[in-house]
């Protein structure tokens, strides 16, 4: 049972690589800021100066506030996870890993009767509920600022501090990513001690490194073409918002995804656009895949133990 | 990239800023050489005009590659080689006034007004490039571009003098009819596409901000 917890998290890492490249300097790589090779190597490193330097908070909240945990909660939970993430990601469905995670690490844990703590869970969901709209409110409150300044200098000055700040606001992601995402697949089994805390930190960022290197190429081309229709000071300002609000939830020890904040990001710069910008169909889509993604991840882990065991 | 490209601005965008003041160079050149060719009744500065329009083809070229390649940010260059291909249509049209303008022979008032829209199409050229440099300076654009619709007006007043006047002048055959027609259009069309691209420098000014 106990290589089970440990080969799955090493696969969901490898999918958050492949995946949330995208999310930290897909906008950069589209832009040409950066080449594609320079974009993952430094990517690798903020994700781990990011699970280095903050990514404790986080792995203490998954790994030991949530769910008394044992070898088989975590074997089930995180086997169905990396299910669930890798065959999402192949169906290219939107889902966050930690609500997969959480999801399933209360799944198991109430099948089995184990002590789940509630009052950790509800802290959780309501950061789930609050950093989306709290990264849509930072959104707002950088574009109007950058209004106010930025938008008084001569155009090329502009266009130059405006690629700065995207591969700046792409380096904070890389960082939350590190600090927040890879915290989440490895809190469980470092707590667990299925493994030691520094080799789970560097074969996390290498598998997540490796992730970047070998798949992230398929979802950047897709951002990179997508985000022409995204203007830079928008697309900055949902970023930075977004990163900014990841930093402050992980410094408060709170698992929250990264894509849900830079939506409420671009929601926030589209309301401010005028309401129309907004796909209110998307947005819908969105909050169902919000809601279903731990249900679903609750209810596979309670269904397969219940059967099971 | 290096830290020094990322912050101080790109190779590559200096590289396309120095083309297009180029090519609008090539522009005023143009506008001047076919104003001289129309006063001097010049055959060789007219070929000269020739020489500008093919040169500024190459550079262009040259232009749109260096966007393709990457200088800019994917926003910005659409407006950008629109802007490039708005300036170099301006240069066509010189052109063809010029090769017209060898097939014509105009009496010294219609010549004095010729070379009249050409001269102020050259000075429309200079405050193109001045409205382009404001880009990278504190300098407001409006005013260059109000400068350059103003310049517009006048071209255009003279047009429709020189159109009420031609009516009533007798031609030999369809041909030198059609010859200075088309002469008049691409002289005072010029104008037209150089205010174009002044209103493109507009867009691209305000689109970052």
């Amino acid at each position: 049972m106990q290589p089970i917890p440990l080969i799955a998290s090493l696969l969901i890492a490898l999918s958050v690589g492949s995946n949330d490249t995208s999310n930290a300097l897909g906008i950069c790589i589209g832009c040409r800021i950066i080449s594609f090779r320079r974009a993952v190597i430094l990517f690798g490193i903020f994700v781990l100066v990011g699970i280095l330097l903050q990514g404790r908070k986080v792995m203490k909240t998954v790994g030991k506030d949530i769910v008394e945990m044992d070898l088989r909660i975590l074997g089930i939970s995180l086997l169905v996870s990396a299910i669930l993430i890798i065959i999402s990601n192949w169906k290219r469905l939107p889902v966050s890993t930690h609500q997969v995670i959480i999801g399933s690490l209360t799944g198991s844990g109430t099948a089995l009767g184990a002590d789940v703590n509630y009052g950790s869970l509800f802290e959780i969901l309501l950061s789930w509920v609050i950093s989306p709209l709290a990264a849509l409110f930072a959104s707002l409150i950088i574009y109007r600022a950058m209004e106010k300044t930025l938008s008084k200098l001569p155009f090329l000055q502009i266009e130059r501090i405006i690629r700065v700040l995207l591969l700046a606001s792409g380096i904070i992601i890389a960082y939350t990513t590190g600090a927040n995402e890879l915290a989440t697949i490895l809190g469980p089994i470092i707590h667990a001690g299925l493994i030691e805390e520094a080799w789970a930190f560097f074969a996390g960022s290498f598998l997540v490194f490796l992730g970047a290197v070998v798949l992230s190429n398929r979802v950047i081309d897709t951002i990179g073409k997508g985000i022409m229709a995204l203007d830079p000071y928008s697309g900055f300002a949902a970023q930075f918002g977004a990163g900014c609000c990841v930093f402050l939830f992980t410094s408060l020890g709170m698992p929250i995804s990264t894509t849900y904040c830079i939506i409420g990001g671009i929601t926030g710069i589209g309301m401010l656009k005028g309401t129309g910008t907004v796909s209110v169909n998307l947005l819908k889509k969105i909050a169902l895949s919000w809601i279903l993604a731990p249900t679903l991840a609750f209810l596979a882990c309670f269904t397969i133990i219940r059967t099971l065991i | 990239m290096g830290l020094k490209n990322l912050f101080l601005g790109g190779k590559k965008e200096q590289e396309v800023i120095d083309k297009m003041k180029k090519h609008m160079g090539l522009l005023c050149s143009a506008c001047t050489t076919l104003k001289a060719a129309i006063k001097n009744r010049d055959e060789d500065l007219l070929s000269n005009v020739s020489d500008l329009e093919r040169e500024g083809d190459i550079v262009r070229r040259e232009i749109v590659s260096s966007i393709y390649e990457g200088a800019f940010l994917p926003f910005l260059r659409p407006n950008i080689c629109r802007f490039v291909e708005i300036v170099d249509n301006a240069l066509d049209v010189t052109k063809d006034a010029a090769i017209e303008y060898t097939d014509l022979w105009l009496d010294e008032e219609t010549k004095d007004d010729c070379a009249r829209i050409a001269d102020i199409s050259a000075k429309m050229c200079e405050m193109l490039l001045v409205a382009f440099g404001t880009l990278s300076g504190p300098d407001d654009l409006r005013e260059k571009s109000l400068a350059i619709r103003i310049y517009e007006k006048k071209i255009d007043e003279i047009k429709f003098d020189l159109i009420k006047r031609l009516r009533t002048k007798v031609t030999k055959n369809f041909w030198e009819g059609k010859i200075l027609s088309d002469f008049i259009h691409d002289l005072t069309s010029t104008s037209d596409l150089i205010e174009d691209a002044s209103d493109y420098l507009q867009i691209i000014n305000i689109s970052l901000r």
